[in-house]
């Protein structure tokens, strides 16, 4: 086939978050033998989000592994496994389960290749199904990113559309060091492009989704594609708000945030987790020790996750979390007013 | 630094509240979450508790009376801190009038600025702070826009573009859809360069040159358009023989050459016969604020003048109190202070009333969008020889006409028609001022 040909196809090609994570996993195990999954009912089952599909029964079930419901167990075979060469993906079924693996990702895994000077290293990648929005309740519907970003020695991310779930899957896979995957549930059946070569996204480079110039909105995951939704319709209100999609939590890009700040004056970060302690308090702390803190016009404004459990019904859980129409509120009156 | 007590904003719409009762008393020790007053809006009554534990001091607020939202009631002493009385804002009255009409977007944020104590210091934000040590410009003279009087970039554009050349303000092509900042800014604020004209340059090729709103023609849209939406406007026109005010003003400006005072003009007379009689219309020498009317003791009657395009509105300040020959003085000072910009912002607005006079183009009348939150604005045309009934003849007389634009929410038809009249017999007869 032509080569232009095969461009256009990629060019028209649309997946879905979840088959775009799967294609990933797929081109990964093909390519390097090193690769396995392991997860509980990653197997036979697909996933409990249908991630994983049918890859067990093209890569067969040593590579796709079916574990018991231990996620200590899981992520302490997945460190072993990583020290002595090979690639685990292990897949934690609701985000919220890692608290049972916390020992193995902040004492071990993160730790391992500072406290051996180099000579051991953890190549292991945790896929993370996150967020609210599925009527899943308080222990199946946290946003945890932020724990683990505390953490150095871990790199967390959070993707947004398919072709960054894929491309930064890839990324995290050839990473010598222990990365997380934060996904958000609610974006799992979202369409976008996808490229079908195995292609990577860098880690720690931020995205700016839409340019503008009175007020910049950064979020990352889920929020990120609020903030879209938002800024097109702040801007048939004459307001023209530059969206930033983080896409990496740690490492953060925090030169592309300081750029655009220096340039609206204004800035609103959107995060999903609990507003108290999280990502938005570290990047409004980025901004306001830095020299951009002189092209400030207003205060910066967190839009974060309610101090509260996710509630179980589905009005308070939506209201609960940012949603769109508080971004398009709190930017609006950020800019005409000067505060949220 | 004592903590500031404001009245919140309870309720989504709300501009104004009312304290329905005090908890505390001036003294008082509080704790943090201890209610200290209770608000009515127009829908419910909410307790307020204090934001810190300390000292009540210098409740300023009385109950019962409609409050700006944002404006402080109260402060807080911590413990160890001197509770002295904070400077009290010497500037309290002062500040309704020199909410300027230029740089006051909100009319209820811009007395809060005064009325803080000393210590609190002057709020800005660290952008505006920084255009202003670049151009050496001082805050303290500016009054903020932005919540609780706090002073932002525009504030700061505006009273910088005031100081310019007309010559400096080059207006810049830019594509439609972007949101375009006036060139000085740019180069006061010395940022970094950016690319508005350059990538996303709408196809379409729109005919005419686009000028960029510079910052003083974004205030006067944006407040104009306000007005008309938010005041509803009703007009009273007066067609009034100026032979009398003529005769006068030939007397006054023989008198004015012998104690060297300037030549009067018209409007200057027309000032000071309003602001004579509006002494005796306190409802059209008034304000809107949110959901009450402000009635102002003192008479600052603003005149509409143009300046390079711009509109301004210089103010003569306590007209109320000025001679003939001084208000010919202050309003030649005025003028001239404009011409060189010298004027302060806080000269260039917060009148109580405002007049248009478009007599002098050979306009015969028109109606003018009223200067909120004033409650009236007084438009006066040419004057020019007609024929007019006089004991039964057909005689010629000057006349002009005097359309006055009133807000209804504060001034009623007979009120305005009231003044109408009381503008017409002095005119007419400017004895019956003696």
């Amino acid at each position: 086939m032509p080569s232009d040909t095969l461009e256009a196809v990629s060019e028209i090609r649309e997946l879905s978050y979840a088959e775009a994570v799967r294609e990933a996993l797929g081109q990964a195990m093909e390519a390097d033998e090193r690769v396995f999954l392991f997860g509980e009912d990653v197997g036979v089952y697909g996933g409990a989000f249908g991630v994983s599909g049918d890859l067990v029964h093209r890569f067969g079930k040593e590579r796709v592994i079916d574990t018991p419901i231990s996620e200590l167990g899981i992520a302490g075979a997945a460190v072993g496994a990583a020290i002595t060469g090979m690639r685990p993906v292990l897949e934690i079924q609701f985000s919220d389960f890692i608290t049972l693996a916390m020992e193995q990702l902040v004492n071990q895994a993160a730790k391992i290749r500072f406290m051996f000077g180099g000579k051991a290293s953890v190549p292991m990648v945790v896929r993370l199904p996150g967020g609210s929005g599925t009527g899943a309740a308080a222990q199946h519907s946290q946003s945890l990113e932020a724990w683990f970003a505390h953490v150095p020695g871990l790199k967390v991310l959070q993707p947004s559309t398919p072709h960054d779930a894929k491309g930064m899957l890839l990324a995290a896979i050839d990473d010598p060091n222990p990365v997380l995957i934060f996904e958000h549930k609610l974006l799992y059946k979202t369409k976008g492009h996808v490229p079908p070569e195995a292609y990577r996204v860098p880690i720690g480079k931020a995205a700016i989704r839409r340019e503008g110039t009175d007020v910049t909105i950064v979020g990352s995951s889920i929020m990120a594609r609020k903030a879209e939704a938002a800024a097109e319709r702040l801007a048939s209100d004459g307001i023209s708000a530059e969206v930033i999609d983080l896409r990496s939590i740690r490492p953060i890009d925090f030169t592309t945030i300081a750029e655009s700040v220096r340039k609206t004056h204004r800035l609103l970060v959107v995060y999903e987790g609990v507003k108290t302690m999280g990502i938005g308090a570290e990047i409004s702390a980025m901004i306001a020790e830095s020299e951009v803190f002189d092209f400030l016009d207003a205060p910066i404004i967190r839009l974060g996750g309610a101090d509260a459990p996710i509630p179980y019904n589905p009005v308070l859980e939506k209201a609960a979390v940012p949603q769109e129409d508080d971004i398009v509120t709190a930017a609006a009156n950020l800019v005409r007013r000067g505060e949220a | 630094m004592p903590i500031e007590v404001i009245l919140p904003k309870v309720d989504m719409d709300m501009e104004t509240g009312t304290i329905e009762a005090w908890h505390v008393k001036e003294g008082d020790r509080v704790r943090q979450g201890d209610t200290i007053f209770e608000i009515g809006t127009n829908k419910a009554v909410m307790e307020v508790e204090a934001p810190a534990s300390g000292a009540i001091r210098n409740i300023k607020a009385e109950t019962g009376v409609p409050i700006s939202v944002g404006t402080p009631v109260a402060w807080i002493y911590l413990d160890g801190e001197a509770a002295t009385t904070p400077s009290e804002p010497a500037a309290a009255a002062a500040t309704v009038a020199a909410a300027t009409s230029l740089s006051q977007a909100e009319a209820t944020a811009a007395p809060v600025i005064a009325a803080a104590p000393a210590s609190s210091g002057l709020r800005a934000t660290p952008l505006a702070r920084r255009l202003a040590r670049q151009n050496s410009l001082d805050l303290k003279t500016l009054i903020g826009t932005g919540p609780r009087g706090r002073i932002g970039e525009a504030d700061v554009t505006a009273a910088l573009i005031l100081r310019s050349d007309p010559q400096d303000r080059v207006s810049k092509d830019v594509p439609s859809g972007s949101v375009a900042s006036t060139s000085i800014l740019r180069d006061a604020a010395n940022t970094a360069p950016q690319d508005e004209g350059s990538g996303k340059r709408d196809c379409r090729q729109p005919e005419g040159r686009l000028q960029p709103f510079s910052a003083i023609r974004r205030i006067v849209a944006n407040r104009l358009s306000e007005s008309m939406r938010t005041a509803p406007h009703f007009y009273l026109t007066s067609e009034i023989e100026m032979s009398a005010a003529r005769d006068l003003l030939g007397r006054l400006a023989r008198r004015h050459e012998r104690i060297g005072a300037p030549k009067p003009s018209l409007t200057v007379l027309i000032a000071r016969v309003a602001a004579r009689i509006l002494r005796d219309h306190p409802v059209i020498n008034a304000s809107v604020e949110g959901e009450a009317t402000r009635f102002h003791e003192r008479i600052d009657i603003g005149i509409a003048m143009e300046r390079d395009g711009d509109l301004v509105v210089p103010v003569l300040r306590d007209a109320g109190a000025m001679d003939m020959p001084a208000m010919t003085r202050e309003f030649a000072r005025l003028r001239e202070g404009m011409a060189k910009r010298t004027l302060t912002p806080a000269e260039l607005g917060g009148g109580t009333f405002t007049i248009s006079n478009l007599g002098m183009y050979g306009v015969d009348a028109f109606t003018a969008i009223i200067n909120p939150p004033q409650g009236a604005i007084l438009a006066v045309g040419r004057t020019v020889d007609k024929p007019v009934g006089r004991n039964g003849e057909i005689v010629l007389r000057p006349m002009a006409n005097f359309t006055l634009s009133s807000d209804h929410r504060i001034v009623d038809g007979v009120a305005a028609a009231r003044f109408m009249a009381d503008l017409r017999e002095a005119l007419e007869n400017p004895e019956v001022l003696l």
